[in-house]
């Protein structure tokens, strides 16, 4: 009895002001307390009070979706994924050419003992290139392109394939615009084998398997593997010969397709390479000139 | 005036600030609906109603309102914007006698100031937490106090747009809002008999 009296001598007296006062005080002091007094319940109760609310919210969300539509889900195919996607294969390759240059470089400057490396600034020369003919009978799969002399290409000059697939070498002294390209399947290539998911920096190029690939039948490589180093199928073969110049190194040229015992060679095995692409299928190419400084004969 | 309606209307302009809200979204502003809910409903009911109808918004915003807090939980904390919706009740109420209340463009003059000054002092209460509790950030964090203050008022700026065809609207429905439409009667010559 006594608490329902003081109950209605406190709603008798507060009204007015003074309700708006003691709510703005309330207020006040929840404002000002500290989190570890607030964080239990509050949370609760925002909790309960946005139950109402939700579906307000999700009627609210399908009207903006439908004045705004959201963007569209993540396309894997859409162009600048591609785009994206090629990007970075090239920039892997030109991080995989620079370590093989650099190994390539050790190795040289440990050699001449000091000796200072002349490594020449010249820029690389790109030019683009449309292939005007091919061998018909294909069984040299000599290519030619119609870029020569006049666009500074020589003998050895690497044509690239899309952004960084070797295609092949100029085979012989081009004329003044054509030239005629020996392609990568009817080469010698040393390589080496890459994890198809990429590679740690900090990984030694020297501990990748290496090989040398020879033109086989059927539009492929074989090449020797006489260590026991682990090797996968789908691992990408990169070029890392001496002989095709800074420019061809690091660039990919296949993916291993099959590993083989080595019938003749106990505990060798043999790999089986297949290109990524074939110079005869495309239409265009990029032909990569070093300046005379740098260039190697093969 | 029915508590009822105020309460569906508060609720639905939250709900409108959290979803619909965002189509309006210009250089980082988004204006809001329910500062011109509550504007509203001030110039139209009773006086004594006022403050009691801003704390009502301010707790809803302020429970909807989180803040992130370094362990990735949520901290609500009640009072920033209770407290400034009240100031802005307090302002904005005498800018009833001053402005034709029933005119949108008055009203969405009534939003901007309501807003601001309901932005001051969710700026103050967090710098006093800040200052003195220092067990939480603010959610503009690391911003400044002042560049929240700026930002809430561009935001002020924004909802007072809004807010004319908001309050023009929510004029249509007045019936429905059960507000008090008796006149004071002041003896005078007028009345008078003859």
């Amino acid at each position: 009895m006594n608490a329902t009296r003081l109950f209605q001598f406190i709603s008798a007296r507060l009204t007015g002001r003074r309700l708006d006062w003691l709510l703005v005080g309330i207020a006040f002091l929840l404002s000002v307390l500290p989190a570890r007094l607030l964080a239990p319940w509050t949370s609760d109760v925002a909790r309960i009070v946005s139950v109402p609310i939700v579906p307000l919210m999700h009627l609210g969300m399908v009207t903006r979706d439908a004045i705004r539509p959201p963007r569209e889900a993540f396309d894997h195919r859409a162009p600048e994924v591609i785009a994206l996607e090629m990007q970075a294969e090239a920039a892997r390759t030109l991080f995989e050419q620079s370590r093989l240059r650099v190994e390539s470089l050790e190795r040289e400057v440990s050699t001449l003992k000091g000796a200072r490396a002349q490594i020449g600034g010249g820029a690389i020369q790109l030019e683009t290139a449309t292939v005007v003919g091919v061998d018909p009978t294909r069984r040299e799969g000599l290519v030619r392109i119609n870029v020569g002399a006049r666009h500074g290409v020589h003998r050895d000059s690497v044509v690239i394939l899309g952004a960084d697939i070797f295609g092949g070498l100029v085979a012989n002294d081009p004329t003044e615009f054509v030239s005629i390209v020996r392609p990568a399947l009817k080469c010698n290539l040393s390589v080496r084998l890459y994890p198809a998911e990429g590679v740690e920096p900090a990984r030694d190029p020297k501990l990748l398997q290496g090989t040398v690939l020879q033109p086989s039948e059927g539009g492929l490589w074989v090449g020797d593997i006489a260590s026991d180093l682990p090797i996968r199928e789908g691992e990408i073969a990169r070029l890392s010969d001496e002989r095709y110049g800074s420019i061809a190194k690091g660039l990919r040229v296949g993916r291993v397709r099959r590993i083989l015992p080595n019938e003749q060679v106990p505990g060798a095995r043999i790999v089986e390479v297949e290109p990524y692409a074939l110079l005869v299928d495309e239409s265009t190419v990029i032909v990569a000139m070093e300046p005379p400084e740098r260039r190697q004969g093969p | 005036m029915r508590w009822s309606i105020y309460i569906l209307a508060c609720l639905i302009a939250v709900a409108a600030d959290a979803s619909i809200g965002g189509i309006l979204k210009l250089g980082g502003v988004q204006p809001r609906f329910l500062p011109a809910v509550v504007v509203f409903a001030l110039f139209a009911a009773p006086r004594i109603h006022a403050v009691r109808l801003a704390l009502l918004a301010g707790v809803l915003c302020d429970l909807l309102s989180p803040v992130v807090r370094v362990d990735g939980s949520q901290l609500i904390v009640i009072g920033p914007w209770t407290l400034g919706f009240a100031l802005g009740a307090l302002a904005a109420v005498p800018l009833r006698s001053l402005l034709h209340h029933r005119n949108p463009i008055s009203g969405g003059f009534a939003v901007m100031v309501f807003s601001m000054l309901a932005s001051v002092v969710f700026v103050t209460i967090w710098m006093i937490r800040l200052l003195v509790l220092r067990d939480e950030l603010p959610s503009w964090w690391p911003g400044t106090g002042a560049g929240e203050v700026w930002q809430q008022s561009k935001v002020a700026l924004a909802s007072a747009v809004v807010a004319v065809p908001t309050i023009w609207f929510l004029d249509k429905t007045r019936t429905v809002w059960g507000f008090s439409t008796a006149k004071r009667v002041v003896p005078g010559a007028a009345r008078e008999p003859a």
